[in-house]
């Protein structure tokens, strides 16, 4: 039994889903709580408390409550939250949590609703609550036939939801989740061009501004002549926004519309000074080769590798609409973290949180980068100077230049062999900088959670060496286990190689007997055949990860000469796949990212400034570039786990193997100088 | 500022712009065709692929002046319904993840089925090689314009 007070208050997961328990309203609505609600016609309507970024939880939420009131995810009306923390809970979309910590709840509020119909049902039919079910939006009884829940919504509301017990459907009656037909949600609008990402929030009398940026990392503007700016048409205002409380800096140009404003931009006549004019990226890897200690710990086996800095570059740029009012403020954003921003902006304006609206828009993709606030913070203060909205855009090369980069960093790793060619001791030395986006991040101790998950039986030491990070850096996909996982994965396929071990036999020799891994190396083995040689020309690579409560292993297969990736097979244990399609898809687009990031893509510096301004440059993959991707979905009882980062860094450690043939791996991208 | 008179999806817009706006911007700001996505603005990413007389082409490298003569067909205007072969393929197959780059995609694939109707991958991969998409839906792009061709074929 689940009391009015306490409904939501086990979000599972560690969360602090702190729902309020929304007493039933008495306009005749039935509300079990924050997530669910349903009106006098039966319509449903469920509330999304965190943001869509690509990964779909707009569709497990549908999933979810379709689910628990036996209807179909198309008669579940969404409703974005907007950025409240004390109504919705945490609301950032960060270490693949979402659907972990909203599963409980969401679940709960709709099988709250069910109990509630059912039992007032029950009540009108006189018959136990047990002979009666809910089917296609109604509840049936054998003999006394449908009531629609429409027919049913007053008298729920008018009981005491303690007096109701209330039953999640087991997975073995569940219809919809765990089902693979079931896509996603925003299909029709995403495929007809109706959704409204954050770029296309224009609200009435809206502005357009851009920024003049700094030409070198760490500038700020010394002299401005905006006269020939001014004297363009549409052109409204020019002003210098100051780092950090205005974003990044810079000079905006904010005009009527966003033609008018990129040209006034292009007029502006600005000097800098300060910052790092000289910076370059290659002197950055060579500092951090340098901060390792002269020698390894073991006398071994030793190789070492390189990581290069990596940029978000999600498809829709960074942007973000303000209305400043006397009254208050109102944001349009594609953010990661709508309650985040809006209590951070309450805090920098010095206004309640209640007089800051942020309305949470649809993400065109994140990767972690949206959980920052500067293109938030330049947009208060273009439309703080305005009093009308602005929308702050950043161009492509804006978005590129200005990004918090993913850290550069140097491992070296080294082993002693045993008689057998296995590994006995292990050490890996990281140097790297810290995430300058959030400075706890400067802890060595916090670096090595984040990076090493090593789930073999080696004893052995992860040190880690901070040196200060030279530019903006923050969380990218998988965060530090990106890199950590792409070392210590290739270290043992060079032991492997080394010894002449079979690569998969070497791990399972190598994991805890009681390891989840272990059953998903084994069905990804039989499903890439892996007892099998390979055929002739192609080499394969092998890696896994436990990390979000989650497990995984890969299996890459490419042939090295044409330095084309073929077929990259991987099987997940998510605990329970809520979405099986979605969960596949969380997994091609980190392959999809891996075999970006090994075979070309890398940001540079040079003289100050970030080499790479748009996708000429940074070299993500294309649709010819793509593997055979093959998702298998082990069957699990453990309890459901993240996934949205959980395959980049098996699937990039893999697939460099697999590139590599013959050849040890000693970084990425291949093909070009690191830095 | 100079008056324009385009086509776009099948009704005459008369457009007071610069010549040379970009017509990415005309469709999105003066239009309000939201559905043509900014990504580059260079002609790099394919966010914004629309169809220019029939042809995929980049907004964003096309100007107001360049488009007054010509058919300009952007995703909101490729069915009625939004039942276009490949707009139910993308769907079966559930290709989208955050969707941005998927209107250019489905734009680039429509374009393609219209002159190639049972195309091979390598012309697949040629006729969407410059569509990039960040969250890595190839896969399942790849696989949904092979659905649409057998939708077009079965349905001719």
């Amino acid at each position: 039994m689940i009391s009015r007070r306490t409904l939501l208050r086990g979000a599972g997961a560690g969360a602090l889903v702190v729902a309020i328990p929304v007493p039933v309203l008495a306009s005749g609505g039935l509300v079990p709580n924050v997530f669910v609600r349903l009106d006098d016609a039966g319509r449903i309507t469920a509330t999304v408390p965190r943001p869509d970024t690509g990964q779909g939880v707009r569709t497990v939420v549908a999933l979810m409550v379709a689910e628990e009131l036996s209807v179909e995810p198309g008669d579940v009306q969404l409703e974005q939250a907007p950025g409240d923390t004390e109504r919705f809970g945490p609301q950032a979309v960060m270490n693949s949590t979402s659907v972990r910590q909203l599963s409980t709840p969401v679940r709960t509020a709709a099988a709250t609703a069910r109990c509630l119909l059912v039992t007032a049902a029950a009540t009108r039919w006189r018959v136990p609550v047990a002979e009666c079910t809910t089917r296609d939006g109604a509840v049936h009884h054998p003999r006394r036939g449908r009531a629609p829940y429409r027919s049913l919504v007053r008298a729920a509301a008018a009981l005491d939801p303690a007096t109701v017990p209330v039953a999640l459907t087991p997975p073995e009656k569940w219809r919809l989740l765990g089902k693979t037909r079931a896509g996603r949600v925003d299909a029709r609008d995403i495929t007809t061009g109706r959704t409204r990402y954050g770029i296309d929030s224009r609200p009435p009398g809206g502005l357009v501004a851009v920024v003049a940026r700094p030409p070198w990392i760490g500038a700020v503007p010394d002299t401005i002549d905006d006269t020939a700016a001014r004297a363009l048409p549409g052109v409204v205002d020019v002003l210098t926004l100051t780092a950090p409380a205005e974003g990044q800096g810079g000079v905006a140009v904010i005009a009527k519309s966003t033609h008018q404003a990129l040209k006034a931009r292009d007029a502006l006549r600005v000097t800098w000074r300060g910052g790092t004019p000289t910076a370059d990226s290659r002197t950055w890897l060579s500092d951090l080769r340098a901060a390792l200690p002269a020698q390894g710990p073991i006398n071994g086996m030793q190789q070492v590798f390189e990581m290069p800095l990596l940029a978000h570059a999600p498809m829709e740029p960074m942007n973000a609409t303000a209305h400043v009012r006397p009254d208050g403020v109102t944001i349009w954003a594609p953010t990661q973290d709508p309650g985040g921003l809006r209590t951070q902006l309450a805090r920098q304006l010095g206004v309640p949180a209640t007089s800051v609206r942020v309305e949470t828009a649809a993400s065109g993709g994140a990767f972690g980068r949206r959980i920052e606030p500067d293109p938030v913070l330049e947009a208060v203060a273009c439309s703080r100077r305005t009093g009308t909205p602005v929308q702050v855009l950043w161009t492509r090369a804006d978005d590129m230049r200005n990004d918090s980069y993913r850290p550069m960093s140097v491992h070296r790793l080294s082993a002693e062999l045993g008689p057998d060619g296995l590994p006995i001791r292990r050490a890996h030395e990281v140097a790297t900088w810290p995430l300058t986006v959030l400075p706890i991040f400067a802890n060595p101790a916090l670096i090595k959670a984040s990076g090493d998950h090593f789930p073999y039986s080696v004893p052995g030491d992860v040190t880690v060496t901070v040196r200060p990070a030279p530019l903006r850096t923050g969380f990218w996909r998988s965060v530090y286990a990106g890199q950590f996982v792409y070392a210590e994965e290739n270290f043992l396929t060079e032991i492997g190689k080394r010894s002449g071990l079979d690569q998969v036999a070497l791990r399972r020799t190598l994991l805890p007997p009681a390891s989840r891994l272990h059953r998903v190396l084994d069905a990804v083995a039989a499903r890439a055949r892996w007892t099998r040689p390979p055929a002739p020309g192609t080499t394969r690579g092998v890696a896994c990860l436990e990390d979000y409560g989650s497990a995984i292993a890969v299996i890459a297969v490419a042939d090295p000469a044409s330095r084309r990736l073929l077929r990259v097979h991987a099987a997940v244990d998510v605990g329970v796949a809520l979405h099986p399609s979605g969960v596949r898809a969380q997994v091609e687009g980190c392959v999809i990212d891996a075999l970006s990031t090994v075979l070309g893509a890398q940001i540079t510096v040079r003289n100050g400034q970030v080499a790479e301004s748009s996708f000429g440059d940074y070299k993500w993959a294309r649709l010819g570039q793509t593997p055979d991707i093959d998702v298998t979905i082990v069957p699990s009882t453990t309890p459901l786990g993240g996934l949205g980062e959980l395959a980049y860094p098996p699937a990039v450690a893999a697939i460099a193997a697999a590139l590599a043939g013959d050849a040890p791996v000693t970084g990425m991208p291949f093909g070009v100088d690191v830095g | 500022m100079a008056r324009y008179l385009l086509r776009v999806n099948g009704e005459r817009h008369e457009v007071d712009v610069d010549g040379d706006t970009p017509l990415l911007w005309v469709l999105r700001d003066e239009l309000g065709l939201t559905g043509v996505k900014y990504g580059c603005g260079v002609g790099l990413c394919g966010a914004c692929t629309s169809h220019v007389d029939g042809q995929a082409a980049r907004p964003c490298v096309r100007t107001a002046a360049d488009s007054a003569k010509t058919r300009i067909t952007t995703v909101e205007g490729l069915s009625r319904d939004g039942n276009h072969p490949v707009q139910r393929a993308w769907r079966e197959l559930d290709v989208a993840q955050c969707g941005y780059c998927q209107p250019g995609q489905v734009m680039a694939a429509a374009a393609l089925l219209a002159r190639d109707p049972d195309p091979d991958d390598a012309a697949i991969e040629e006729a969407l090689r410059d569509n990039v998409c960040r969250c890595g839906t190839y896969p399942r792009i790849r696989d949904a314009v092979r659905r649409a061709s057998r939708i077009m074929r079965e349905e001719r």
